[in-house]
């Protein structure tokens, strides 16, 4: 594979500098023309570039050997495209936006079927995903079936919930199910209360006097 | 090992109902019934699809293969950070010893929220986190023990949206975020954890 | 739901031994989440319960054909993670093994409660892990993942008299355990 990936550095077009740059110092140097030529395919594609250099400078500093950190890119460059195609499929038009291509490469990532996914986006033709295939992933990862939790993450949603509220729909049958609930009950008792489901409390005003911005990365030398 | 009336099995093994218990049975019963609800409702670490279907493409190694495999296979569990970002971490927490204090009346951006990141860490010496939203480091931001009673905090201002990240205790030991309750597979064999950023405005 | 609850267990089934080997990934969907409970409550550590589901998954697909009844394919899965399990607690190494800390809840929006409740689950897991395995998996089987004592039985191997004893056992021990805990 790493011969093949060597010859589409050679096909490729030319990267920009600035992807190169920031893998030189933070991966292994022999790796570093192999990603700038896959992240180079991956534009040339449309693809979101972004989570592909993270990628890569995530594996460099945990000290993955340079073969691995490619094998991971490789990975997530097919799960856009794939992601890519699913959005056309389920009827987005091209071409498809690199946020919505993100946020479906997430709801892959995080263990939701392909047919579930299609769904979900036919189903919110005109409006951000995001939020709900989070929510929908976090209430699978609590033991709800993935169609339970589509089915109550959609009701959400016709009843007037969006964006970043339908966090609140999954929380809220979790605390259920915190409470001592059966999974069946804590989704009927959410869904009966649609759409008044409980805010997640904003910070404390101390907190958000206390917060630092993130020092910004260091300049190369 | 004490043993339990054994109305409180029969109860429990749904043989008969629950009004058949005495108060102080029914402590017993609900005590456990809630440790069972805490674990059944605590989520579960990431997906493990990406590697069971790559490793069923793969055709079924020899016996003898098996064994060097096994052999192989990496045991510890404890990510050690490449020295030189070591020495980065130490440079940037000296940097931040002698930056002011954050000021009061923080302005948030309309896509801006504050991601609380706490942690129970005890005997711990540093905590930072290192993630998607500052380049996986070599700046990490660091977490505070105020009270030192092990709880370490850090208040952070991020873009909203989805953000991967972990802990590295004491310079060397990365771990997930206990609290995080999201896991996402790092594509290296283990977790990372995921925090959605909300802004405060919207 | 809209979407349907999709095939069987046993149309999956039929459809990856006669060569559909994406169709196993559904299957993987559809039990991981209860699976990777169960094995990170039995090994203690995330990191172990995901490598004893990968590896229990691949050995499940790789013996599909040997599974006698698709129809109970959910403790047939168990069955083997049971296994799995096994052989890992038989391996681990000694010393700074897990990275587990205290277990996560969902968006903590009050810190406070959320260190509470981790808390309160870090106690419960301190006192399920002083079981024995047989009575953790006991316990597990039927309080958590939810199994009648047949369905217990297929995912073990055990009689059904055995593991209501181990049940029993397992009840009083984690109440002692809590109580000495609390």
């Amino acid at each position: 594979m790493r011969l093949a990936l060597l010859l589409l550095c050679l096909a490729a077009p030319l990267a920009g500098q600035s992807v190169r740059s920031r893998l030189e110092g933070r991966v292994p140097a022999p790796s570093v023309p192999v990603l700038d030529s896959l992240i180079a395919i991956a534009a040339a594609e449309h693809l979101p570039t972004e989570p592909l250099i993270q990628k890569a400078i995530e594996g460099g500093t945990k000290d993955v050997p340079g073969e691995r950190i490619e094998r991971a890119v490789a990975l997530d460059v097919e799960q856009l495209r794939r992601a890519q195609a699913l959005l056309v499929r389920a009827g987005d038009a091209p071409p498809v936006t690199p946020v919505e291509v993100t946020s479906v490469a997430w709801a892959l990532k995080r263990g939701l079927a392909p047919p579930m996914v299609e769904h979900v986006v036919a189903a919110l033709p005109n409006q951000p995903r995001s939020s709900a295939f989070h929510a929908i992933a976090d209430l699978v990862a609590h033991g709800f079936s993935a169609d339970s939790a589509a089915d109550l993450i959609l009701a959400a949603v016709r009843e007037g919930v969006h964006g970043l509220r339908l966090l609140d729909v999954s929380g809220a049958a979790v605390q259920e199910l915190q409470r001592g609930s059966t999974h069946a009950d804590a989704l009927a008792r959410v869904r009966a209360g649609l759409p008044n489901v409980p805010a997640t409390p904003p910070p404390a005003r101390s907190a958000v006097e206390g917060a630092r911005r993130p020092a910004a990365p260091a300049q190369k030398p | 090992m004490n043993p339990i009336d054994p109305t409180i099995h029969k109860v429990l093994d749904g043989e008969i109902g629950p009004e058949a218990l005495s108060p102080a049975q029914r402590r017993d019963a609900d005590r456990l019934g809630a440790a069972a609800a805490l674990l059944a409702a605590a989520p579960v670490g990431a997906s493990v699809e990406q590697r069971v279907m790559a490793a069923i493409q793969r055709p079924a190694p020899s016996a003898g293969r098996r064994l060097v495999r096994w052999a192989l296979r990496p045991h510890a569990v404890v990510l050690r950070m490449r020295p030189v970002w070591s020495l980065a971490l130490v440079a940037s927490i000296l940097l931040l010893a002698v930056l002011p204090s954050p000021e009061a009346g923080l302005q948030l951006g309309d896509e801006e929220g504050i991601a609380q990141f706490v942690g129970r860490f005890p005997g711990a010496r540093s905590v930072h986190v290192v993630g998607s939203f500052n380049d996986w480091g070599p700046v990490s931001i660091p977490l505070e023990d105020r009270d030192h009673d092990g709880v370490w905090r850090a208040a952070v201002v991020l873009p909203e949206g989805t953000h991967e990240y972990m802990f590295v205790v004491d310079g060397e030991r990365w771990v997930v975020d206990p609290l995080a309750g999201r896991f996402v597979a790092d594509g290296f064999g283990r977790e990372n954890s995921l925090l959605i950023v909300r802004s405060l405005r919207r | 739901m809209d979407v349907g609850e999709g095939p069987s267990d046993a149309e999956v089934v039929a459809r990856v031994l006669s060569g559909e080997r994406e169709a196993f990934g559904l299957l993987i969907r559809r039990y991981e989440p209860g699976l990777l409970r169960y094995a990170t409550r039995m090994l203690g550590s995330r990191d172990a319960a995901a490598d004893a589901v990968a590896e229990g998954l691949v050995r499940a697909y790789r013996h599909l054909a040997s599974c006698r009844d698709p129809e109970r394919l959910r403790t047939w899965l168990y069955r083997i993670v049971t296994n799995r399990c096994k052989s890992h607690m038989g391996r681990r190494p000694t010393g700074d093994v897990s990275l587990d800390d205290a277990p996560p809840i969902a968006d903590p929006g009050d810190t406070e409660a959320a260190l509470e409740r981790a808390e309160a689950l870090a106690l419960v897991e301190r006192a399920l892990m002083t079981l024995s395995p047989e009575k953790r998996e006991a316990f597990l089987l039927k309080h958590v993942e939810d199994m009648s004592y047949e369905e217990m039985a297929a995912a073990t191997g055990e009689r059904i008299p055995t593991l209501k004893m181990r049940v029993h056992r397992a009840r009083e021990a984690l109440l002692e355990a809590l109580k000495e805990y609390q």
